[in-house]
């Protein structure tokens, strides 16, 4: 019951929402799962990154920077 | 007046796309007011729009354009002259709208949105490069909340790109028969084994798929998970959201797919013309072009191969849709867009005989080949042969077929002395009695006036310009 007054009221008082999409129980789950091995494995990546750049040999450290026109990179597989 | 949205535009409440007089509007409904007001005022609109990430929209709700009831405002989004679907893509065209979509989501965080939906539908090409054209797509950005949409990326690009580079190319095509995706089990079931060793696709992929099937029947919607951390103890930090996209862009930019020696190959090299008639052909294409003297908006190139004449028809035409059914060319097509110049090319996926056809619900949120095809010229270069003696189709369905699509037609007819036929009438019955320069021009004669015909010297081939004899193609 006391779960019920709580869930209710927390609906009522949620800002709404226009996220129309069914984002599937199991795939929130998921990103809950593998948020910290995707921070760890963004962390060492950046100080790769960071060393590589320090000796002249990368120019950035997100995939999602802007980058030069044509020039595909090679990544490692992850 | 009541007014219809576009049968396509249904799904999302904060508001919907309609037409009026060929042009396409989006309302936004007085629901979304708030949401929409901040996202414009926040900076992140004119941030996507200067980086070219999203077409720019004019504000038009002062203007007498009808609108449907519940409007709070009527925008006029940029004009994209020929919509495309992402099943007519090559994989590199897929890869970039799937690396926009997530620098999108990278620059709406910073601004504190996110993207609530990541469909493959969101984008089209423009000028030879991906753009966002759903403007509607952002949400205030709630900290903990994991992303709705992930799933969508995953089975709407992920999965597609994977199964291309990993299976088959051929795979893209299975977005016509799943309009939200590929499933993930699907995809799942047929990367081969090997991806289970690959950190990207065993999570985004395989384990993704396994979660779905594990929690099918289980409740959550995003509300409740949001708030109530007893039902969902895994809430999704930023960083943890901002490390989940970097995965992502991460995993498909290592899907690479590098295409094989096809039959069309080395198509330019092994045909039957020697250099100069080439350039005979290119100099006829041209002259034949600039005669026309209406304006060309939209120019479709059927059986384009890697685009070499769309672009001499690129210089008289405002959009040359650039058509053809081999991934290999449609591929190198899309990639000589990235450094050369002209960029009014639109490489895309199309097999005549299986055109794409009309889907999702009532057969009307996705427009058929047919319902697209409607433009100002058609090229049919090098084309005709393939029709008529591979796939035994009557010279007077092709007449009748392009003269339906177009007011002008640009047509070689390629006779059976050329080594090319010769070719494809080594192995069957040559069925073809009425295949040659008369039997052709008679056929068309039924749809089409001929206008010019010259013989492209230095090979055995006849060009022809043609006028439909329908008077009224408008539509």
């Amino acid at each position: 019951m006391y779960q019920i007054i709580i869930t209710s009221v927390l609906i009522v008082f949620s800002p709404q929402t226009f996220a129309y999409l069914d984002p599937g129980t199991g795939s929130m789950i998921l990103q809950g799962l593998i948020a910290g091995i995707a921070v760890a494995g963004f962390t060492i990546k950046t100080y790769w990154y960071r060393i590589l750049s320090f000796f002249g040999k990368a120019k950035q450290t997100s995939l999602l920077e802007e980058e030069e026109e044509g020039s595909p990179k090679k990544e490692d597989e992850q | 007046m009541t007014l219809d949205a576009l049968p396509s535009s249904f799904r999302d409440p904060s508001g919907f796309v309609f037409a009026e007089n060929d042009r396409v509007y989006r309302q936004i409904n007085n629901g979304f007011a708030k949401h929409f007001d901040q996202f414009m005022s926040s900076g992140l609109y004119e941030v996507l729009v200067d980086k070219g990430y999203l077409v720019a929209h004019e504000d038009v709700t002062a203007s007498n354009i009808q609108r449907g009831p519940d409007c709070y405002r009527v925008i006029a989004p940029e004009v994209i002259p020929y919509i495309a679907y992402p099943y007519e893509w090559s994989f590199s065209q897929l890869q970039d709208a799937a690396m926009l979509t997530l620098r999108i989501q990278t620059v709406a965080l910073q601004h504190g949105y996110i993207l609530k939906d990541a469909s493959a539908y969101n984008v089209q090409f423009r000028h030879g490069k991906p753009v966002f054209i759903d403007t509607l797509s952002f949400e205030p950005y709630v900290e903990g909340v994991p992303w709705v949409a992930y799933r969508q990326f995953c089975q709407h690009f992920l999965a597609p790109l994977a199964l291309m580079a990993r299976v088959d190319v051929g795979l893209g095509k299975l977005l016509v028969t799943y309009i939200d995706g590929i499933p993930l089990s699907l995809a799942s079931s047929l990367l081969p084994l090997t991806t289970r060793f690959n950190y990207s696709l065993q999570t985004h992929i395989h384990l993704h798929a396994k979660m779905q099937e594990t929690y099918a029947d289980a409740a959550g919607t995003p509300t409740t998970a949001k708030s109530d951390t007893t039902k969902n103890p895994r809430q999704l930090s930023k960083t943890g959201l901002q490390a989940i996209v970097e995965s992502l862009a991460s995993a498909v930019k290592s899907q690479q797919w590098k295409p094989p020696q096809t039959e069309w190959g080395d198509y330019y090299d092994n045909t039957n013309y020697s250099d100069g008639s080439t350039d005979e052909k290119r100099r006829l294409v041209h002259d034949y072009l600039s005669a026309i003297d209406e304006p060309l908006n939209v120019v479709h190139d059927l059986g384009a191969n890697t685009g070499e004449f769309s672009r001499i028809a690129a210089r008289h035409a405002g959009l040359v849709v650039s058509q053809d059914i081999d991934p290999v060319a449609v591929e190198r097509n899309y990639r000589r867009l990235v450094s050369e110049p002209p960029k009014n090319v639109l490489p895309l996926l199309q097999d005549l005989y299986a055109p794409s056809p009309a889907i999702g619900w009532g057969n009307e949120e996705r427009d058929s080949f047919r319902q697209r095809g409607r433009c100002d010229a058609i090229l049919a270069l090098a084309l005709v042969h393939h029709l008529a003696i591979s796939n035994n189709t009557p010279l007077s369905r092709i007449a009748g077929l392009f003269a339906e699509l177009a007011q002008w037609l640009v047509i070689e007819f390629v006779p059976k002395s050329d080594s090319q036929v010769a070719r494809l009438l080594q192995t069957r019955e040559d069925v073809f009695p009425h295949y040659n320069q008369q039997g052709f021009e008679e056929a068309f004669s039924a749809y089409f006036n001929i206008v010019r015909s010259e013989a492209v010297a230095g090979s055995e081939r006849q060009l022809y310009l043609m006028r439909s004899l329908k008077s009224d193609l408008s539509g």
